[in-house]
């Protein structure tokens, strides 16, 4: 028997929301720790990670470890279907092919039950090895939103560029060029809105701005974005939610000077 | 080219070790192509109202169109062919050889009969099989290629080791990854099938060398087949027997007719032990040279400028693509995380399970 209960729903349908766009369907990994879900998007160049923690769950319970295959879109609709401040509850049986969603309303007058049918299937998970990177950026997440949306009228890449002290992200297309450019807070009143800018080796990579485009969509779970990269390794995209846990995604770069004259 | 039966087998066999995809899902990854597949393919099917295209001179130029948009439309997923030219065949596939030439007399006598009293349809199906492709149009492709800047290699070559091959013999060669109906054309919308090696022999239950003696038994381009075996009963034996030594012991000779001096293992060799070419340099893609492309597609073999040139257009888009990197080149897969449970009717199980995913129940509110 799986149950977990939260008291309030936004935070699922945030999650939801966060990884739908980009995976179709995937498995969350119930264990005594928590959920998790790992998943490469069908091209296999970005890969989202998701870890919601027990501590962080109103009441959790996990007798078998169970590995519950979801449609994406489906349980982002139903999720849908509960109020942003409804407490929600879910639940699975160790052997079973469903997934209970229980919503309530603050004052218990309205309760809510949805049953989602789980699927059979079979998801490649990659192994993501612990690893230092060159540099870490942290901003508002939605500045780099805006950054991103912004781009994506002038190119299809964005280049990376970290310096001691700032970044520089830049697009190149037909109708031009841009370049926005951001320096490290000097003074910091709440931490949640500086950029800092903590580097061991300069950085420049290209990167795909449509993928990023899909990962801003969890914008609304954090305040604050951490983007980890290093020279020739998948950048990583980091979004804390708040005493529950974290959604990561990864993206390969753009290959450069490779095959090319 | 290939081993008869051998899809409807693994088909049968081991269902589960198709897996069919779009050619978008091959991004970046280096495919190798059988040309010479390719050039018959495109001088049997790309014709207007029934007749090959041709240049002023009266030239066939089928095989031009047919690689030029197939390239770019390889190009265009972000996909790096590198085309693989027969060399010089093996003397073994003089066999399969022959019987072409065959093949190719009898089609004639049967075009000139059809000419005088069949339909206009019987002549088209005879033409077709008359279809030869020539050292000219090798040498065109191949030019095709260079101004593409594609890479091409002759014969097979340790690419194999790195890429994905169209020939379905070549699973014979152990070819990791094998990718058939990928150059398809665009509007049959036809999946893309990916083969594994390791697994199809996981599956079936075969070693390497099993392997090589069923493809000889189901007739392969080297040597002829034992007349009264198919695929099934192929399978069947090797599965009994182990190996076509053992095989010939055991079975009917009366009834199951062997050719004299069947050069089985000869066969066998050239699948264990294929004449390869080592130390090649590594294929290199380049930009093409459009200029060379319009003066050679347009101005000699009179195709419209305007299409070729949004063509080499398509190509310069797709740069991006082709330099994108992979998830899975970064990043190992660990496990293979599967929610199905082990049921007798797995595969059944899992359509009905995708149908039925979408609806769920509202109880009340």
């Amino acid at each position: 028997m799986f149950e977990a209960q939260l008291p309030r729903a936004q935070v699922l349908k945030q999650t939801m929301d966060a990884i739908k766009d980009l995976i179709k369907e995937a498995v969350w990994d119930v264990s005594s720790q928590g959920l998790s879900l790992q998943s490469m998007d069908s091209s296999h160049v970005s890969l989202v990670q998701v870890t919601l923690k027990t501590e962080g769950f109103e009441l959790f319970r996990c007798d078998k470890n169970l590995a519950l295959g979801v449609n994406m879109d489906t349980m982002q609709k139903l999720l849908k279907c509960a109020n942003n401040d409804d407490n929600v509850k879910l639940t699975a049986d160790d052997n079973g092919d469903l997934l209970t969603m229980a919503f309530e309303s603050p004052n218990g007058e309205v309760t809510s039950e949805y049953e989602m049918k789980l699927m059979d299937l079979d998801i490649e998970q990659l192994g993501i090895p612990e690893q230092e990177y060159s540099c870490t950026i942290k901003m508002p997440s939605k500045e780099f939103q805006g950054i991103c949306r912004d781009l994506q009228n002038i190119g299809e890449n964005v280049r990376l560029t970290v310096v001691k002290g700032g970044v520089d992200f830049s697009a190149q297309g037909d109708i031009g060029h841009a370049k926005i450019h951001l320096t490290e807070s000097a003074t910091v009143d709440d931490e949640m809105d500086a950029i800092t800018v903590d580097i061991q080796e300069p950085v420049n990579l290209n990167f795909a701005l449509r993928y990023l485009n899909f990962f801003t969509k969890a914008t609304p779970l954090s305040r604050q974005v951490t983007i980890q990269i290093s020279p020739d390794v998948p950048m990583v995209v980091g979004y804390e939610i708040e005493g529950l846990g974290h959604v990561k995604y990864f993206l390969a770069p753009k290959i450069e000077n490779e095959d090319d004259e | 080219m290939g081993i008869k039966g051998l899809m409807k087998l693994i088909g049968d066999e081991a269902p589960s070790c198709v897996k069919e995809g779009e050619m978008k899902n091959y991004f970046g990854r280096k495919i190798a192509v059988d040309a010479s597949m390719c050039l018959y393919q495109f001088l049997i099917a790309v014709r207007q109202d029934g007749a090959q295209l041709t240049n002023e001179a009266g030239e066939i130029t089928s095989h031009l169109s047919g690689m030029f948009y197939r390239t770019v439309r390889m190009i265009e997923n972000g996909l790096k062919p590198v085309y693989v030219f027969d060399g010089k065949p093996p003397e073994m596939k003089s066999h399969e050889l022959k019987k072409r030439a065959e093949g190719r007399e009898k089609a004639k006598d049967e075009l000139e009969e059809a000419k005088e009293t069949g339909t206009a349809q019987e002549i088209d199906k005879q033409e077709r099989r008359l279809v030869k492709v020539t050292k000219d149009h090798v040498r065109d492709a191949k030019k095709v290629l260079e101004l593409l800047g594609v890479p091409y290699v002759e014969a097979l070559s340790n690419l194999i080791e790195h890429s994905s091959i169209l020939s379905k013999d070549s699973l014979c060669f152990k070819t990791p990854v094998l990718l058939r109906r990928l150059t398809m054309p665009e509007s049959r919308k036809l999946p893309v099938q990916e083969l594994h090696y390791e697994k199809i022999m996981s599956v079936l239950g075969l070693t390497h060398a099993q392997f090589v003696d069923l493809c000889i038994l189901m007739g392969c381009d080297y040597v002829p087949n034992i007349k009264g075996i198919g695929p099934k009963k192929a399978f069947e034996l090797i599965k009994k027997h182990d190996n076509i030594e053992t095989i010939l012991q055991n079975i009917d000779l009366e009834k199951y007719k062997v050719v004299d001096d069947w050069q089985y293992k000869d066969a066998r060799r050239l699948f264990v032990e294929p004449e390869v070419y080592k130390n090649i340099d590594p294929p290199k893609w380049k930009s093409p040279d459009i200029e060379g492309m319009i003066e050679f597609m347009c101005v000699k073999n009179g195709f419209n400028e305007e299409r070729i040139r949004s063509g080499l257009k398509r190509l310069e888009k797709s740069k991006g693509k082709i330099n994108q990197g992979r998830m899975d080149d970064f990043f190992k897969i660990s496990k293979v995380v599967s929610t199905s449970k082990p049921t007798p009717k797995k595969d059944a199980k899992r359509k009905a399970g995708k149908q039925k995913g979408n609806t769920a129940k509202k109880l009340k509110r």
